[in-house]
């Protein structure tokens, strides 16, 4: 089959085009998912000052990343205990050994 | 069992965003009689009383601003035609009076009638005439995006029919949750386009479970390796924004967004699986999440109610909700080189039928599904037991050398 052409949009790139529904609805629901986070992953950005498409994708990028941000931190403090529990054991058995010498 | 289902393995969903059956696929009845789009009988009745039939007149963009109403009340009026009587009967009746309520023009409400012709869109035409096109998908509510969306994801909405942002109810759980606790364990991401464009499935992501997320970036790169999870879920771009790579322009089709930059993401979505070594392995679905209160002619069936009911105030058409009819129709193509060409769908599905389709294929016996998860239609058939040729879409003995190739 041949190779179907697809026409490229043209001027079609507008961040200042006024927010739709579905970037409002998805601002607040990040607004919600930003209460939740610890405050040093808060952005200073206040949503209802939002009114252009380009305003809202740089929210939506900054909580989206916090939250990201959130998690990583989370799971990398379980991880620090693991970790030293892991060096603890280790350090216990080189003692023994060395008694048992 | 057939060669096609035996070799599936993954499964792709890439879901769009606003546009109607008729607005996007409907010119095809001219070339395939079989696909119930757009005839010369269909019309709406303006706010003057002249009937307006549908043109193939639309345009990529700047056409359909404001974006036309497709909140519960406004839909209610675009199928019911107005009447909100005891005992009303859908008649698909009411598109234009809706869209002249946003503006008060006659002449601008008539564009919700316009659709685009076959030559305007030569990725979702050519993929509806080459694989499987659904004559009958429905929106799973005669509303806007977010509870339509899941509906996708948890096969209910937990009786929501607004934007609000909604939390899981138990026991019902995501079909990405379902997937990775299974035993055996199963993989399953949800892409998003990127960190900009983000998800508008945040619930998911307020859970502990950042990995069940990627980028489309990432999804590229696991469709190049060869390490698709089991399902995947596409999300498309939606906001014009600047990032490393430059200017990016939103491909989700939402009106007023571009519909040649979405053209070139679904092309982007399927050259990724074609190219890939997963293509006689996977199946890739494109699916619009609801019609944005464009004009479409199939009156949305009767459906198993939902356990949860919307109340009159929740609605705002001063009448519950009890989740017993679907959405009105839209676009839906399934895509897989074990699919012999020009296939045409006749039955009912709407979006419960993806996480039900996902469940029965993966996971075979599920228990806790919400009534209308249990009893929407699958689309491809489970993996075990007898296989009904006839319902069986993925049923050529060899994998197709003759698909098509789109130059992005």
């Amino acid at each position: 089959m041949a190779l179907i052409h697809v026409p490229r949009p043209r001027n079609a790139m507008d961040p200042d085009r006024p927010v739709n529904a579905l970037l409002k609805a998805q601002m607040l629901h990040l607004h919600d998912a930003e209460s939740k986070l610890p405050v040093r992953h808060h952005t200073d950005i206040y949503i209802n000052a939002i009114k252009t498409e380009g305003e809202a994708a740089n929210y939506i990028r900054q909580v989206t990343e916090a939250i990201h941000a959130a998690h990583a931190a989370a799971a990398a403090k379980r991880a620090r205990p693991a970790a030293k529990r892991a060096k603890r054991a280790k350090k216990k058995a080189k003692t023994k050994l060395g008694r048992n010498a | 069992m057939p060669p096609g289902l035996d070799n599936l393995k993954h499964i792709v969903v890439l879901m769009m965003e606003n546009r109607s059956f008729d607005h996007m696929l409907g010119s095809l009845t001219a070339v395939n009689p079989q696909i119930d789009g757009i005839t010369a009988a269909l019309s709406n009745p303006d706010t003057t009383g002249a009937a307006v039939q549908p043109q193939p007149l639309a345009e990529f963009q700047g056409q359909l601003d404001p974006d036309p109403d497709h909140h519960f009340p406004a839909v209610d009026l675009q199928i019911f035609g107005g009447n909100t009587g005891a005992g009303r009967a859908a008649n698909m009746q009411g598109f234009v009076k809706s869209y002249f309520n946003q503006q008060q023009d006659v002449g601008h409400s008539q564009k919700i009638m316009y659709y685009f012709a076959q030559n305007q869109l030569p990725v979702l035409t050519t993929l509806a005439l080459e694989f499987a096109v659904f004559n009958r998908w429905f929106a799973s509510i005669p509303g806007p995006t977010i509870c339509n969306r899941a509906f996708a994801h948890y096969g209910t909405s937990f009786g929501r029919v607004d934007m609000d942002l909604l939390y899981v109810n138990e026991p019902f759980q995501s079909i990405y949750s379902r997937l990775i606790n299974a035993n055996p364990k199963h993989t399953a991401k949800l892409y998003y386009y990127d960190t900009t464009s983000s998800t508008m499935e945040i619930t998911n992501l307020l859970q502990n479970q950042p990995e069940l997320f990627g980028s489309y970036q990432q999804f590229l790169s696991d469709c190049s390796s060869g390490n698709l999870p089991d399902y995947s879920f596409v999300e498309p771009n939606y906001s014009d924004h600047d990032s490393d790579a430059g200017e990016e322009v939103a491909s989700d089709q939402h009106p007023d967004h571009n519909i040649q930059a979405g053209e070139l993401f679904i092309a982007s979505v399927y050259n990724a699986i074609k190219s890939s070594p997963l293509w006689p392995n996977t199946a890739l679905l494109v699916v619009y999440d609801e019609h944005g209160g464009i004009y479409d002619h199939v009156v949305p069936p009767a459906c198993t109610p939902d356990q949860f009911t919307a109340s009159a105030n929740d609605t705002g058409t001063g009448m519950p909700f009890a989740f017993d009819r679907l959405g009105v129709r839209v676009p839906a193509i399934l895509i897989s080189p074990w699919i012999p060409k020009g296939t045409v769908v006749n039955r009912v599905f709407d979006h419960a039928s993806i996480p039900g389709t996902i469940t029965k294929f993966f996971l075979g016996a599920y228990a806790p599904r919400s009534p209308r998860e249990s009893s929407a239609d699958v689309f491809i058939e489970p993996n075990s037991g007898a296989v009904d040729p006839t319902r069986n879409l993925l049923s050529l003995n060899a994998v197709r050398t003759d698909c098509p190739d789109f130059d992005v």
